[in-house]
């Protein structure tokens, strides 16, 4: 065979392979994983239905970021994955989602104690991706799809804070020491010394010898890569001065302590008077916003950090992103407390649009709905109308410069749980009842309705981590008893405008819950306001376990605000029932116990919801 | 969930240590002469004539009258040592998986064998091959050594049908300058035959072989302990036992069809090969128990599967080892892996699938008088199965390397090597927001002492090595902060290098 021949064949040969190789071209990132362009996607934010989800905890896309997963264990990583939420975007909007709420998602201190950082509030790197949960251009997709169907995203962000960066070198002796002292002696009590995490010290965190005092305690950064515990960026941040060094908080009520000290675990207070930390912080943050499109955040811990912060930080971030075509971008507050001024204080002009309602989580949510299935533990309805009527008072009355166009005190943020609180059902020994019950109210309330992941597939937890569970293990069920209720909910509110914009107006509370005519009333109007003259809605419930309850009560009856024989249509009910209003504009009905009738007038009932 | 990175090399492909993937058993390939001339004595020095292998089947075994057997020393091996220009030690600096072997690390092989002839056509030998890793007690002062058994079994020939089976290298041709075999290479213990089949000058050759290895990664092994049996305990007491609740090795069938063309007339001495190659790969399912975490928590290894289909097409001309080489293979599934290595990244079903591998390679030397030049280089695309689209485990790369060389008379010569090459990552440059490419250009000049005299493959070869290589942002970006690869736009690799083969059974 001639050799030339042979040549020639077998060029051919590798001419056809090489264009039929199955290789379909070179790598590329995706263009949804590329940076976006900034664009405002809310109109107006009490349209949305925030979903809170742990991205640990949601959906499992990539079992390639599954890093040191502990199945079960929720102390520990889970696997979930912003690719998991992509998954099952189909589910949430079955649920009626608008907006997601998504846990932080900068690179955090990986583990501590056993413990892992996979609720994502032990940030260490304020500009890396915790890879837990993807890379940057999977983020972006994630966010890019949510924008696809009109949805957006609020990012959780911490301030007050970073994770257990650094020890106090108490003892002077250049490593992290965690002892106990003490003989047990009168006088001398057994104590237990970390320099981890030391309790609070007026001075600051002091050092000690055997010869006596000498001086604060160093501040040193630890470096151990193996749990990504190490010195902290942007580089401001890796500098002692950076933060308080005053040891862990001890008393809540001080207010020194409380916004001075290190927060719950060691984590360490950052001194965000200064200049160059706030500068830090506002450029981290908004930085995510421009590199991934998000449309709020959602801010931790803000009652630990010095209160003229956040008009400083609001603004800031205001101004840079409106110079980047993104505006309506909300900024709402955790404040962990039942003090309703406080929080309101947030929302001061200048500052927060909205804050996370925790007096409302305690005083309707927890004291009326969790407790009603026992009567000695049953509350009246009278402490949310007058809660409520602190609103006008606490909290912004006018939209903020630059911000969300409207009020504070009309965009708070409701929520019957979250990942910090047991679970309503673990509160509330598993009322379900109780549980649709809170959830009309959430839906049919002025504010932006906020539910925590979960919940539509009737998680118990109790106490951190056990309300924190994994989703994936239910398979995604929607067509569960509260499911569909939720489902329904969401619909119902966005179909009737009045129950997102209209004014709020309580005609029916109660303090009475044993057996009163009216024991567990609650009703309330929404009307007027944005909403514009005509929408009406007519809230009524009965927050009793126990028996049905009227609207009246010693010969009174509830007065609405409609004319003399109208009609009213519960939407909320399979069957539609109708109720009419006497000549004097009075409703007086029976409402089951644990049941709401959202009432509109028979003129404006939608079909098809 | 995650395997420990597996410490064979391939295993190192990946960020941080991007260039670090070659096989450290690298040598040249010191085949035997592609004509069916006697082959050379078993004293044999000298590097063979060309690079282009045979199968073993067709060397044979010179008889020695009153002797049946004997014992054959042979060795590959390369020490170099450097400097970085900076104080440091001079390092690879690669960033493809199979980069310019310039600044390699140093290797060796000593074998053994006995060979015995006891019919003028059956032969065996039994080879065995100690492979040492660096570093070397001179240099680490660390008298603990690194030593891996390369080749420990025994083939027997009757007349044209070979079989051997053992612990072996078996691989098929390399390209030199990358240290890399791009068609067959397979590291198993396990079992092969050859059968030559001879048409007049023409040889077709079939190879099949049949391997497995457990690599010692809990992706396949697994050991927990776990209480005595009670009908034991009252002589052991209570006590643990290891006992093996993992075990999944991967197995390998190939199959070679080698054609060698060559001329009746022997004084033609050019020829073409050409080889056919596949692989299919199956590993069982399994289930990995971390018990480090309580309650243990088990994660199911499903069954899993790959195959291979390859070509090399050779042509040589006879003269001065001058000939060339061209690859194409194609791989999926588990089998787009190497064997020595297991997968970083899965499917969400937990196997290899969507896992590819797609290359083309080239190979070459040429010598005409003062002037010779060695090539290579590839094109390679490999894709994992994560359902990420954005992944350090997808990626193209690719290297082109030359080196021309000026004999100086028989026994010195001046070798120059340029080389660029390049791995396109599909992840984010966070510089570019593009997809991270990381490239560099390397240039090196080799002075050299040649004994056994003037060619590419002649050694031993004694050299003084400098390299230049010049790297972009995105390589950079590929190490820790805190390694000076991080910082550095240019390495430099300053220090001497041999390298020599003789004799040596690894590459059939």
């Amino acid at each position: 065979m001639r050799i030339a021949t042979i040549t020639r064949s077998l060029a051919c040969l590798l001419a056809v392979g090489v264009a039929a190789a199955p290789e379909s071209g070179c790598v590329s990132v995706p263009g949804d994983g590329q940076r976006p362009a900034l664009a405002t996607h809310v109109k107006d934010w009490r349209d949305e239905v925030i979903y809170q989800l742990i991205v640990d905890r949601f959906a499992d896309g990539d079992l390639n970021n599954d890093f040191n997963v502990a199945s079960g264990n929720l102390g520990k990583y889970q696997g979930g994955d912003w690719r998991g939420i992509v998954d099952h975007l189909d589910y949430l909007q079955a649920l009626g989602i608008t907006t997601l709420w998504i846990s932080p998602v900068v690179q955090n201190v990986d583990s501590d104690a056993d413990i892992d950082g996979y609720h994502g509030y032990w940030q260490q790197d304020l500009t890396q991706v915790n890879a837990h949960f993807g890379d940057l251009a999977t983020l972006r997709a994630m966010v890019a799809a949510v924008h696809d169907r009109g949805m957006k995203v609020v990012l959780d962000i911490v301030c007050n804070h970073m994770g257990q960066v650094f020890f106090y070198d108490i003892n002077r002796n250049g490593r992290p020491d965690d002892y106990v002292n003490g003989s047990g002696a009168p006088g001398d009590p057994v104590v237990q010394i970390s320099e981890y995490d030391p309790p609070w010290a007026p001075g600051g965190v002091q050092s000690y010898s055997q010869e006596g005092a000498s001086g604060r305690a160093p501040i040193l950064f630890l470096d151990d890569p193996g749990i990504n515990r190490i010195p902290p960026q942007p580089a401001v941040l890796a500098n002692a001065a950076a933060y308080h060094g005053m040891g862990h908080i001890e008393d809540f009520n001080d207010v020194s302590q409380r916004t001075l000290g290190d927060f719950t675990g060691g984590l360490k207070d950052l001194a965000t008077e200064r200049a160059d930390v706030r500068a830090a912080l506002i450029d981290a943050f908004a930085n995510w916003v421009e590199q991934v499109d998000l449309d709020g955040y959602r801010i931790d811990t803000i009652k630990h950090v010095e209160s003229d912060f956040w008009p400083v930080f609001a603004g800031a971030t205001r101004r840079r992103l409106a110079a980047e075509g993104k505006t309506n971008f909300l900024m709402f507050g955790e404040a962990f407390d039942g003090n309703d001024a406080l929080i309101g204080s947030y929302t001061a002009p200048g500052s927060l649009d909205s804050v996370f309602y925790f007096s409302q989580h305690f005083t309707a949510f927890s004291n009326v709905f969790e407790n009603a299935h026992d009567r000695a533990t049953a509350q009246g309805t009278a402490q949310i109308q007058a809660l409520w009527e602190q609103r006008a008072i606490n909290y912004g009355s006018t939209p903020q410069p630059g911000g969300i166009g409207v009020p504070p005190a009309k965009a708070l943020v409701n929520f019957i749980d979250n990942h910090d609180v047991p679970r309503f059902l673990f509160a509330s020994g598993g009322d379900k009842a109780a549980l649709h019950n809170a959830l009309s109210l959430l839906y049919t309330e002025d504010g932006i309705p906020n539910l925590y992941y979960g919940t539509e597939q009737d998680f118990s937890g109790g106490n951190d981590p056990a309300n924190r569970e994994v989703l994936w293990t239910t398979g995604f069920p929607t067509d569960g008893a509260t499911f569909t209720h939720i489902a329904k909910l969401a619909r119902i509110r966005k179909a009737y405008t009045a129950l997102r914009r209209g004014d709020t107006k309580v005609v029916w509370s109660t303090a009475d819950v044993a057996s009163e005519d009216d024991a567990g009333i609650f009703a309330f109007e929404r009307a007027g306001g944005d909403a514009g003259p005509s929408p009406y809605a007519l809230i009524v419930q009965n927050t009793s376990a126990f028996k049905a309850s009227f609207t009246s009560h010693a010969g009174a009856a509830l007065q609405t605000s409609q004319p003399g024989g109208a009609k009213l249509v519960d939407v909320l009910d399979p069957q539609q029932m109708s109720y009419a209003v006497d000549g004097g504009g009075k409703l007086d009905v029976s409402v089951a116990a644990q049941a709401t009738l959202i009432l509109v007038p028979e003129s404006q009932v939608l079909s098809g919801i | 969930m995650r395997y420990p990175a597996c410490s064979c090399a391939v295993a190192l492909v990946f960020a941080g240590a991007p260039a670090a993937a070659q096989d450290p058993a690298a040598s040249p390939a010191p085949a035997s002469v592609p004509v069916a001339t006697p082959a050379p004595a078993p004293t044999q020095t000298t590097a063979p004539s060309t690079p282009i292998s045979v199968p073993v089947s067709s060397i044979p075994l010179p008889s020695i009258p009153g002797d049946t057997g004997r014992f054959e020393f042979g060795s590959y091996g390369r020490v170099q040592v450097a400097s970085d220009g900076r104080g440091g030690t001079g390092r690879p600096a690669n960033v493809v998986a199979y980069g310019n072997r310039i600044d390699e690390d140093s290797y060796a092989e000593l074998e053994l064998r006995r060979e015995d002839q006891f019919a003028p056509n059956v032969t065996s030998k039994v080879v065995t091959t100690l492979g040492f890793f660096p570093p070397f007690f001179h240099f680490s002062g660390d008298a603990t050594q690194a030593i891996a058994i390369r080749n420990l079994y025994a083939q027997g020939t009757y007349g044209d049908l070979t079989m051997w089976v053992g612990s072996r290298m078996y691989r098929g041709d390399d390209i030199y300058l990358l240290d890399w075999w791009p068609l067959d290479n397979q590291n198993t213990v396990g079992g092969g035959a050859g059968y030559v089949i001879r048409s007049g000058a023409d040889e077709t050759t079939v190879q099949a072989h049949a391997g497995m290895q457990r690599l010692d990664s809990t992706y396949q092994y697994e050991q927990v302990p776990a209480p005595v049996p009670p009908v034991l305990a009252a002589q052991a007491g209570p006590a643990a036992v290891n006992t093996t609740v993992l075990d999944r090795p991967r197995t390998i069938e190939t199959l070679k069809i080698t054609h060698l063309f060559r001329h009746e007339n022997p004084a033609q001495k050019d020829g073409f090969k050409i080889v056919l190659y596949g692989e299919a790969h199956e590993i069982s399912a399994g289930v990995y128990s971390d018990t480090s975490l309580n309650p243990p928590q088990q994660t199911a290894l499903p069954a899993d599967t790959g195959w291979l289909v390859g070509t090399e097409l050779a042509y040589w001309t006879g003269h001065r080892d001058t000939f060339v080489q061209l690859y194409l293979r194609h791989a999926e599934g588990i089998a787009a892996y190497d064997p020595l290595a297991v997968p970083l990244t899965f499917a969400n079903d937990h196997t290899t699938a969507g896992s590819t591998e797609d290359l083309v390679a080239l190979g070459g030397n040429y010598e005409a008088g003062m002037f010779g030049m060695l090539i290579g280089g590839y094109l390679r695309a490999f894709r994992d199965g994560d359902v990420s689209p954005t992944t350090s485990q997808k990626y193209d790369e690719g290297i082109l390397a030359v080196r021309p060389q000026i004999y100086l008379g028989e026994r010195f010569g001046v070798a120059v090597e340029g080389a660029f090459e390049s791995r396109r990552y599909a992840v984010l440059d966070p510089q570019t927001d593009q997809p991270l490419t990381a490239s560099e250009w390397r240039f090196g000049v080799i002075p050299y002492f040649s004994p056994s005299g003037r060619g590419s493959y002649k050694r031993p070869q004694l050299r003084v090595i400098y390299n230049l290589t010049a790297r972009n942002s995105a390589t950079r970006e590929l190490y820790p902060a805190q390694d000076v690869f991080s910082q550095r736009n240019t390495e430099h690799y300053l220090g001497f290098g041999v390298e020599w083969w003789f004799n040596s059974s690894s590459y059939p």
